[in-house]
């Protein structure tokens, strides 16, 4: 089975070196590949690649926010971030972003093929100095939105504060506070307007228990 | 001039600060000049030497490139790690040190044991970047020069100061003897960059030991004032 793959790099000379590499692989073929930022979205749609390797820093936008974004749509293809830079905040957010794995532009793009056929497996790939951060992702990831978290989510999306959520729910507002930052977590988003938008999709993202 | 009134202590506070900014301009020229260049490139001759397969001479040459290149970015790799910045500005001395940990972790595949204090709370910017700078020079030292298997890393807050303590379980030195030599050559020559460590220490007004002795492992604590 071929790997259709979709490349996006703001380096026009990294995509088409990428490019011709995966091309010449027996296994994968390259089905899109764009320089801009805002364009990936589009391009995941119109292609529905099976893996998406992406510059952790595209443009103006970093990998997360276009993670983001597509985690929105109908198809998510297998991520694979592609950067220069091994620090543990970039490994860490690339983990909490949701990515399936990341490639060094400081290694051989060797390396790269082999984490896309990795990905393309299902495994997550990592260093191993991460497997602290990737213990709690795997953790959190079989932890499901609560009952309450989702009541809290809805008033959230209806524009309530956390004082407001609490007289609400008859709760505290530390209580409040604590759901509000779980359900964060979970949702993998950064603050009220993200949770919001997300609850217009929800749909897509796992339920409570008692939800209907 | 204002700058005349300004106390040699901040003026050099105010220099580390520069210093990484530097720093940051300096790793992210590499980032987007060499890096992508070497990488592009190492891109086409690993499908060339594949199309070479008929002609043994040119693939042996092929490979030889690829192996040069392979080389420069590992070296880009390391230096990047070492000097870009974590974004001190912007994110607490948590999160920063465990990153540095993974980072050597990654780097080195040793492993590091960090205990944080939870409540480790504000961190003026020059006690940061010292606190930074520091773990990484002895977590380098002790894998340059220790041989050590296991290290342990532990970070305090208590009351008015950070307590910062790094342990292996490696070979070891004579502490005294080591110190008074890169006393005498400065930091350039300095065996274990511990005098980086000191002028560090030295200018925050914090405190700086280091208990070793050859076969017993080493110890470094540093404490640096909170405020």
């Amino acid at each position: 089975m071929m790997i259709r793959i979709c490349l996006a790099d703001d380096h026009a000379i990294v995509l088409e070196g990428l490019r011709a590499l995966v091309d010449g692989e027996p296994d994968m073929t390259v089905v899109g590949a764009t320089t801009d930022g805002d364009a990936v979205e589009a391009l995941v749609r119109r292609e529905a690649p099976d893996v998406l390797v992406l510059d952790y820093e595209l443009g103006g936008r970093r990998a997360p926010e276009v993670i983001q974004a597509l985690r929105q749509g109908e198809q998510v293809p297998r991520i694979l971030i592609l950067t220069a830079y091994h620090d543990g905040e970039t490994i860490r957010s690339a983990l909490e972003s949701g990515a399936e794995g990341l490639a060094l532009k400081t290694a051989s793009p060797q390396q790269t093929l082999s984490a896309i056929r990795q990905v393309m497996a299902g495994q997550l790939v990592f260093p191993q100095a991460a497997r602290r951060w990737l213990e709690a992702r795997q953790a959190s990831r079989s932890d499901e939105v609560t009952a309450r978290e989702r009541e809290v989510w809805g008033l959230i999306a209806e524009g309530l504060t956390n004082v407001q959520i609490a007289e609400r729910l008859a709760l505290s507002e530390n209580t409040v506070k604590f759901h509000v930052q779980h359900l964060f977590q979970k949702l993998g988003v950064k603050n009220r307007t993200e949770a919001a938008l997300r609850h217009a999709t929800s749909g897509r993202v796992p339920r409570g228990p008692t939800t209907g | 001039m204002t700058t005349a009134e300004e106390s040699p202590g901040t003026a050099s506070l105010r220099l580390l600060a520069t210093g990484e900014r530097e720093l940051q301009r300096i790793v992210l020229d590499m980032h987007d000049g060499p890096v992508q260049d070497l990488f592009a490139a190492m891109s086409h001759l690993q499908l060339l030497e594949r199309e070479l397969a008929a002609q043994p001479e040119a693939q042996r040459r092929t490979q030889q490139s690829i192996h040069l290149l392979e080389r420069a970015l590992g070296e880009i790799r390391t230096l990047i790690g070492v000097f870009r910045p974590p974004g001190f500005e912007r994110r607490d001395l948590g999160a920063i040190l465990e990153g540095l940990v993974v980072q050597h972790e990654a780097l080195t595949d040793q492993s590091v044991e960090l205990t944080l204090d939870p409540a480790l709370g504000d961190c003026p910017l020059p006690t940061k970047i010292a606190l930074y700078r520091i773990l990484q020079e002895a977590l380098a030292n002790s894998h340059r020069h220790a041989a050590a298997t296991r290290q342990t890393v532990t970070v305090e807050r208590t009351g008015a100061q950070f307590a910062l303590t790094v342990s292996d379980d490696g070979r070891g030195f004579e502490s005294r003897r080591v110190l008074a030599a890169e006393a005498d050559v400065g930091v350039e020559g300095g065996h274990f960059g511990l005098r980086g460590i000191q002028d560090r220490v030295g200018m925050l007004g914090g405190t700086f030991t280091i208990e070793s002795a050859p076969g017993r492992g080493t110890t470094l604590r540093v404490t640096l004032p909170a405020a």
